[in-house]
């Protein structure tokens, strides 16, 4: 193995421009490939941090009715199946060990009627009970005006971005009660526009259910808020308290469940939808349209919302979803397989799936643009290899008196072949490792510039609002593996040219 | 006692549509420490004879025993093997590894063989490289020596494994005529002292007072011995 390694070595060096254009290339490879690798891990793992830690949780259990995972960016207008059950939910996710917390929301869209006569805006809202919330999710959001909610508290939390878009689509600017208007935080139009803005405190919102009658209600906006991280994409979701959003919604609030209901009325709430139209059965189900319908004059009757939920039981509500963190050492598939398990055992009509599953288009976004990735990485190494593989191969074939009086004296073919891996291994070792640890010096350097992006893109690709590749001890050691690899690749053809060679094919050279 | 046994050794070369009969049914035993020239007129199948030999070529038909092993049948490992245990070789030009020294390169086939410690393999080439007389350049490279100087590293190669055979192919071809004779008394000092069998081709005549048997090939025949 010396000796192979001398020759090796004293070959690198008797052929210095060969050995270095074949060393730059694989330093650029293997830079490129540890920096590549550094954007993929750090997406990951920024995708990870901020989503995981930063909005859903490790896994989402969703309504059993749901045709899709996907239930945070569905479709405008199709909303989210209602969680009745949660208490039975509670009382399982308290049992499962390898369940670090746990919180119930609710999760749907709102339109927001412009009491302007203009067009309406677009809401989507996430109702939680706040205190529950800022446990799970202790620093996901700073206040920018105003204030977060107190305990109880009804009232909305518009994300900063939100507000632009609603300012955009329905002129109207709003900020939290009880504050001035923040010149600071005007958009360029709200600022161009400022004699005549239009200042609200309050909106009404109207729930979009397929399967509930929703009504409107008047919500106070407490705070203008910013997510930490990913702001471009949470940015469209408002926090609402969780009664507020469940009359919204249409849903049966826990205020309402401390009202007794007695005899006819409790049967009658107890029906389902098909004997509900039982009921009606007899009667006429088509009305002749007299062409008069004009539903602009309708007044719609807005609820008075009560202005606390203090003493309410809001577990005994609905929600849509239950976001769940795992404990540590926990992995994902193995804790969804086992919730999945006690889930349908427990017959409880829901069923839990991924963060990455249930955050539609950011998880296969974030797989496609890692696979993108991976790809160009790939292929810039595909480049490596043929040119690599070209130049060895070259300086095999220049080679042949040399590894025929090799063969002649009694080299083996093996030897051979081990004297050119040889070579090729040392030049991955010096330039490679090189490239690696350059690789790797970049990759903890570049968070250092702060390098920031609002566009949704480019904050997936960042796995969060600022570029931080990662690379943790695995990465380095999957990159030293790569390397490894494309060395073996790049030597298998020139290897087996020279293994070709005789000492008559040095005779006949010579 | 016959350290090579030829019989109706036959070597063809497909040339286009038509062949090349290079060796013709040849038929030839060697003794244990011979010290043989083979001649002939260029094209007539010298260098394709040392070639089969030397076990780098393959014969068309014919069978050819090296110290009693028939080599025709052997793989390219076994093949491989024969070479360095049985057979030194001295060629021409390309006959050491550039990026070895002398010492080095004269070691090289010893380390191959994983026979010896590697002091012992030092020992070994060092007293050849004494006998053809470069300890002074030993520890120089290839291209710091003279044709005549690389010739003699050769043979030291050549002699290290302490084979049965050592096939020189026109081993003066390339050198001046003072050094070439110098090189030829050199492989007869090593045959007297190592007792190996040495077989090498020329068509120089003036080589020819230092072999002690002269096989004389024309058209791929022995026309005289």
């Amino acid at each position: 193995m010396a000796l192979i390694f001398k020759i090796a070595w004293r070959n690198i060096l008797r052929h210095k421009g060969k050995s270095l254009i074949i060393g730059i290339i694989l330093f650029l490879g293997s830079l490129l490939m540890t920096v590549g690798n550094g954007v993929i891990s750090g997406m990951d793992h920024g995708l990870e941090k901020n989503i995981v830690n930063g909005f859903l949780g490790d896994l989402v259990i969703i309504p059993g009715k749901e045709k899709s995972d996907n239930v945070l960016f569905k479709l405008y207008g199709e909303s989210v199946e209602r969680i009745g059950n949660y208490k039975d939910i509670k009382k399982l996710l308290l049992k499962e060990d390898y369940i670090k917390a746990f919180l119930p929301i609710g999760k749907n869209v709102a339109m927001i009627l412009n009491e302007e006569e203009g067009e309406p805006g677009y809401a989507m809202l996430i109702g939680t009970d706040f205190a529950q919330y800022r446990q799970f999710f202790p620093d996901n959001f700073l206040p920018v005006e105003g204030r977060l909610l107190e305990k109880g508290e009804a009232g909305i939390l518009i994300p900063l971005k939100w507000r632009e878009e609603i300012y955009d689509q329905m002129n109207v600017w709003l900020i939290p009660e009880g504050a001035g208007l923040s010149r600071k935080n005007l958009s360029e139009d709200a600022r161009k526009n400022l004699k005549d803005l239009n200042v609200k405190k309050n909106a009404v919102f109207m729930g979009m259910s397929d399967e509930y009658s929703s009504s409107d209600i008047r919500l106070p906006v407490r705070g203008i808020i910013r997510y930490n991280a990913l702001n471009t994409i949470w940015g469209h979701f408002s926090i609402v308290d969780i009664e507020s959003y469940r009359r919204c919604l249409g849903y049966f609030a826990a205020s309402d469940s401390s009202q007794e209901v007695k005899g006819e009325r409790k049967k009658l709430l107890e029906l389902d939808s098909e004997n509900l139209d039982a009921m009606f059965g007899k009667s006429d189900f088509l009305v002749a349209d007299t062409g008069k319908s004009d539903i602009s004059g309708i007044s719609f009757k807005r609820k008075e919302l009560p202005k606390t939920s203090e003493g309410v039981d809001l577990e005994a509500g609905a929600y849509n979803l239950v976001l769940i963190r795992l404990r540590d050492g926990v992995s994902l598939n193995k804790g969804l397989a086992r919730l999945n398990r006690s889930l349908s055992a427990a017959n409880l009509g829901v069923r839990a799936t991924t963060w990455k599953s249930a955050s539609g288009f950011i998880g296969s976004m974030a797989t496609i643009i890692k696979g993108a990735l991976v790809i160009f990485v790939m292929f810039l190494f595909l480049v490596a290899i043929i040119i690599i593989v070209n130049t060895l191969t070259m300086a095999a074939l220049e080679r042949t008196t040399e590894i025929g009086m090799m063969r002649a004296i009694g080299a083996r073919k093996g030897f051979i072949g081990s004297m050119f891996l040889g070579e090729t291994a040392i030049l991955s070792g010096l330039f490679g490792g090189l490239g690696v640890v350059t690789g790797i010096i970049m990759v903890n350097i570049a968070p250092l510039f702060r390098i920031t992006s609002d566009n949704d893109l480019v904050q997936l690709l960042f796995g969060g609002d600022t570029f931080a590749p990662y690379l943790s001890a695995g990465d380095i050691l999957l990159v030293l593996c790569e390397l490894l690899l494309v060395t073996f690749i790049t030597v298998i053809y020139p290897v087996k040219v020279a293994k070709g060679i005789t000492p008559l094919d040095a005779i006949s050279r010579d | 006692m016959n350290i090579i046994e030829i019989r109706d050794l036959t070597k063809d070369y497909p040339l286009g549509t038509t062949t090349v009969h290079a060796l013709r049914r040849m038929d030839l035993n060697i003794k244990e420490g011979d010290f043989l020239s083979i001649v002939g007129p260029s094209g007539s199948g010298k260098t394709t004879l040392l070639n089969i030999i030397g076990c780098i070529d393959n014969a068309t038909e014919g069978s050819v025993k090296i110290a009693g092993t028939e080599i025709t049948t052997l793989d390219d490992r076994k093949i491989t093997d024969m070479r360095l245990h049985k057979i030194g070789f001295i060629f021409q030009t390309f006959n050491l590894i550039p990026v070895l020294d002398v010492r080095e390169n004269v070691e090289f086939p010893l380390l191959l063989m994983k026979k010896m410690s590697k002091s012992e393999s030092r020992e070994r080439a060092e007293k050849l490289i004494d006998e053809v007389g470069l300890t002074e350049h030993i520890r120089h490279r290839p291209a710091e020596l003279s044709g005549g100087q690389r010739q003699r590293v050769a043979i030291a190669r050549a002699l290290v494994t302490n084979p049965d055979i050592v096939l020189a192919d026109e081993p003066t071809a390339n050198l001046d005529s003072v050094t070439g004779q110098q090189i030829l008394e050199l492989m007869r000092a090593m045959n007297k002292i190592e007792k190996t069998t040495f077989i090498f081709s020329t068509h120089d005549a003036n080589v020819l007072k230092y072999a002690r048997g002269i096989i004389k090939i024309r058209d791929g025949k022995i026309v005289k011995r």
